[in-house]
């Protein structure tokens, strides 16, 4: 007798708790009418983290997948736009050291690499602002759409800011009155296993019982399922990654219609970096740094020269951060995702992305029985595994390329040790050319595609030592790109509206469904 | 550029206003915000699209009474050859809360018809102007519960209008909308019958019948062309 997979329960109700619950309920509708649950149980008592503020472009169709009304999260979430992020002081330390990684790709990305021509022929102009016109948008302050353009529908692509503390309760009202998941305010007293192993029920102080076919671990730090009771083994990173604490804040404007910026700004420090992300109602701020190159009075001082005046009579949290992540992510009937599963600095936003492609991945690959959830499970593992492995190699990416050595921290940051084989091989590849489809960026929904390289590699002054005389034909094709290019950008920077002035029209009139 | 004060029979009582349709008076218009009432006398002459306000993002119907100009002016650009959609008639007059107001900075304000009888009492052409009012300002108003009605529906999808014309030029129309007729047909019967009995089937089968409007409107600018180029 094979059993059917029906019965999914999440346990914690954070940002990747009601994340999963919603991607999995949304796909497995049809379902429900034939037995199919999702059950998130959540603690009354413990917490959320609740800082991650910054997402991906891919939670536009996530949560139009799940059905939520895109003007509903502006207003109910302190929304606000993010066309990627500019980088600060990461190079040289200088004051007019900066550059964008944005959310649109290169002009003709899909069929040409324009980065030999930039090097060729692009003297002057940034990378950025030779293939793209985000930066200049980022720098005029404005939009990635218009009032009229449709719900989740771009001019440029975008991602969001988002209060993570309204977030959550956010998507729970939607999961629960509109995708059937039911919602179990309980604590966890003990993890029931069957004799194969597999977790068959949790026995919680308020609801008794909770069996179930699949657990879903989003407990966060403590990974209470994979973690603590199967006990899978934590990866520890931070011999790449040294960043090990965060000091964050969340600071007022100045007037309720100070310019509000439409992308992250994280701006390099003695000992780590300082993000600054722009909400409607305030700006969130964090210094994110390594304790072994700091005390915690320095990173405070550090922290409010960033921050100026405003400091005053702030209460400035402390976060830990552990960067790594388990060593497999499903194991027996239990998979994790978001903090359970794992943790890395946030310069670029990959906490959230992670837990919507791992959701989605649960919710598509939903196995039948339990007697195929162990091909599943392998597929999903590797699959994950190598998604950590590309974060943690970009976020390096970033570190490696500095010319800082004004601190040990970045002096350390580029010591051959601490940077993975798998980049060493890149950069010394890329040394000779620029990074492209066949540099292993070959899998579907992959988290940081050739571009990103290519905007971060030639953003922090890399440069690819192409042939002059190895012009393959393209000539014309590139330069009419980059035209193209040019005109786009004047087109959009004449049409679009301010950040702030948008935003304030989709509180007063809303986005239009088409 | 506009002076719009509150319409007033002592201040006003000589004040005339030029009523026909004049390409200078400001009749020169391609697209024009009518209300559903119009629906019917609209469909004989013009295409009846949706279209969003840039300023809300907020979806209006409108007539297209051209491509870039109003091809229903006649050639002397007076008068027009065709129903005149009530937006247009009330030009330059608008409605101040409950009042009737006028635009004194308006072209069409000075010679023509005059306003009031020597008795203070309104002449005829006011009064349309004022039945105007008391057509559009409900009208718009149940405009917009018929789109809302649509779009919970979905049964508005966007169109694209590919024109070539015989000078050679050719022209795309974007951002316009009209009724999504798959999902239309699929509507469930209890849905179908709502409509009709609230008379929006009648409505939304007018708006399909009008798309029929576009193809005699480009043969007209073609006429236009050959007048112009002969």
């Amino acid at each position: 007798m094979v059993r059917p997979i029906q019965n999914i329960v999440i346990v914690g109700g954070g940002t990747a708790g009601w994340l999963a619950a919603g991607v999995i309920a949304a796909r497995h509708q049809g379902r429900m009418k034939t037995g199919f649950t999702v059950t998130l149980v959540e603690s009354p008592n413990i917490g959320i983290i609740g800082v991650g503020e910054g997402t991906w472009p891919t939670m536009r169709s996530t949560l139009e997948k799940i059905g939520v009304s895109e003007t509903a999260f502006f207003r109910e979430c302190d929304t606000a736009f993010k066309q990627g992020a500019s980088f600060a002081r990461w190079t040289t330390g200088a004051a007019n050291d900066a550059y964008y990684h944005p959310l649109m790709l290169p002009q003709g990305f899909t069929q040409l690499n324009l980065v030999p021509h930039w090097l060729r022929s692009g003297r002057g102009r940034s990378f950025c602002d030779a293939v793209c016109p985000q930066g200049q948008l980022c720098d005029d302050g404005l939009a990635p759409k218009m009032i009229t353009t449709p719900e989740y529908q771009a001019v440029a692509n975008y991602a969001y800011h988002l209060d993570a503390g309204k977030f959550a309760p956010f998507l729970q009202r939607h999961c629960t009155e509109k995708l059937g998941v039911r919602h179990v305010q309980a604590d966890v007293l003990t993890v029931n296993r069957a004799e194969n192993g597999d977790i068959a029920s949790l026995t919680t102080r308020q609801a008794g019982d909770i069996p179930g076919d699949l657990f879903v671990d989003c407990s966060g730090f403590s990974a209470l399922l994979l973690g603590k009771t199967l006990g899978v083994p934590f990866k520890d990173c931070s011999d790449v990654l040294f960043c090990d604490t965060a000091l964050a804040v969340q600071v007022p404007y100045e007037t309720p219609d100070a310019p509000m910026a439409s992308h992250t700004i994280s701006t390099a420090q003695k000992a780590g970096w300082i993000w600054d992300i722009g909400l409607p109602t305030r700006r969130g701020i964090g210094y994110v740094y390594s304790s072994r190159h700091s005390s915690e009075e320095a990173a405070q001082e550090e922290l409010a020269r960033y921050v100026g005046p405003a400091i005053k009579g702030l209460s400035v949290r402390k976060i830990p951060i552990r960067s790594g992540h388990r060593e497999t992510f499903w194991k027996n009937n239990c998979v994790a995702v978001g903090l359970a599963a794992g943790f890395l600095e946030p310069l670029e936003a990959s906490a959230i992305v992670l837990v919507e492609l791992s959701a989605k991945l649960i919710a598509e690959q939903m196995p039948a029985n339990r007697e195929v959830m162990d091909i599943v499970a392998a597929r999903f593992n590797d699959v994950t595994s190598y998604r950590w492995g590309r974060i943690v190699d970009f976020l390096k990416l970033h570190y490696v390329l500095t010319k800082r050595t004004d601190s040990r921290f970045w002096i350390d940051n580029v010591d051959p040790v601490s940077v993975p084989d798998r980049l060493k091989n890149l950069l010394l590849l890329w040394k000779y050319r620029s990074p492209w489809f066949f540099d292993e960026f070959d899998r579907l929904e992959e988290v940081f595609p050739a571009a990103s390289y290519q905007y971060v590699l030639y953003g922090m002054g890399f440069r690819s030592e192409v042939d002059p005389s190895d012009s393959d034909g393209t000539d014309a094709i590139a330069a009419r790109l980059v035209e193209e290019n040019a005109a786009v950008t004047r087109r959009m920077r004449s049409q679009l509206p301010k950040n702030r002035d948008l935003i304030r029209k989709i509180h007063d009139f809303g986005l239009q469904p088409i | 550029m506009t002076n719009i004060v509150v319409l007033n029979s002592q201040t006003h009582r000589h004040l005339r206003v030029q009523a026909g349709a004049s390409a200078e008076l400001g009749d020169n218009q391609r697209f024009v915000h009518v209300a559903i009432s119009e629906f019917p006398a609209l469909v004989v002459h013009y295409p009846i699209f949706f279209a969003k306000d840039s300023e809300t993002g907020a979806f209006f119907a409108g007539a297209m009474l051209g491509f870039g100009e109003n091809l229903f002016l006649s050639a002397d650009g007076k008068g027009q050859d065709a129903y005149r959609p009530l937006n247009l008639q009330r030009q330059p007059f608008f409605v101040a809360g409950s009042d009737l107001a006028i635009d004194l900075d308006s072209p069409r304000v000075g010679r023509g018809e005059a306003l009031f009888q020597e008795s203070g009492e309104p002449t005829p052409y006011l009064q349309t102007i004022v039945a105007a009012f008391r057509e559009l300002r409900p009208g718009f108003e149940m405009t917009k519960v018929f789109i809302d009605t649509l779009l919970k529906l979905k049964l508005i999808e966007p169109i694209t209008v590919d024109l070539g014309f015989d000078d050679g030029s050719r022209l795309k129309l974007i951002d316009l909308y009209t009724i999504d007729r798959n999902t239309l047909q699929a509507l469930p019967d209890a849905t179908v019958l709502d409509l009709f009995r609230r008379g929006y089937l009648h409505l939304i089968y007018l708006m399909i019948a009008s798309l029929k409007q576009i193809p005699v409107l480009a043969q007209k600018k073609n006429r236009r062309l050959h007048e112009s180029a002969g």
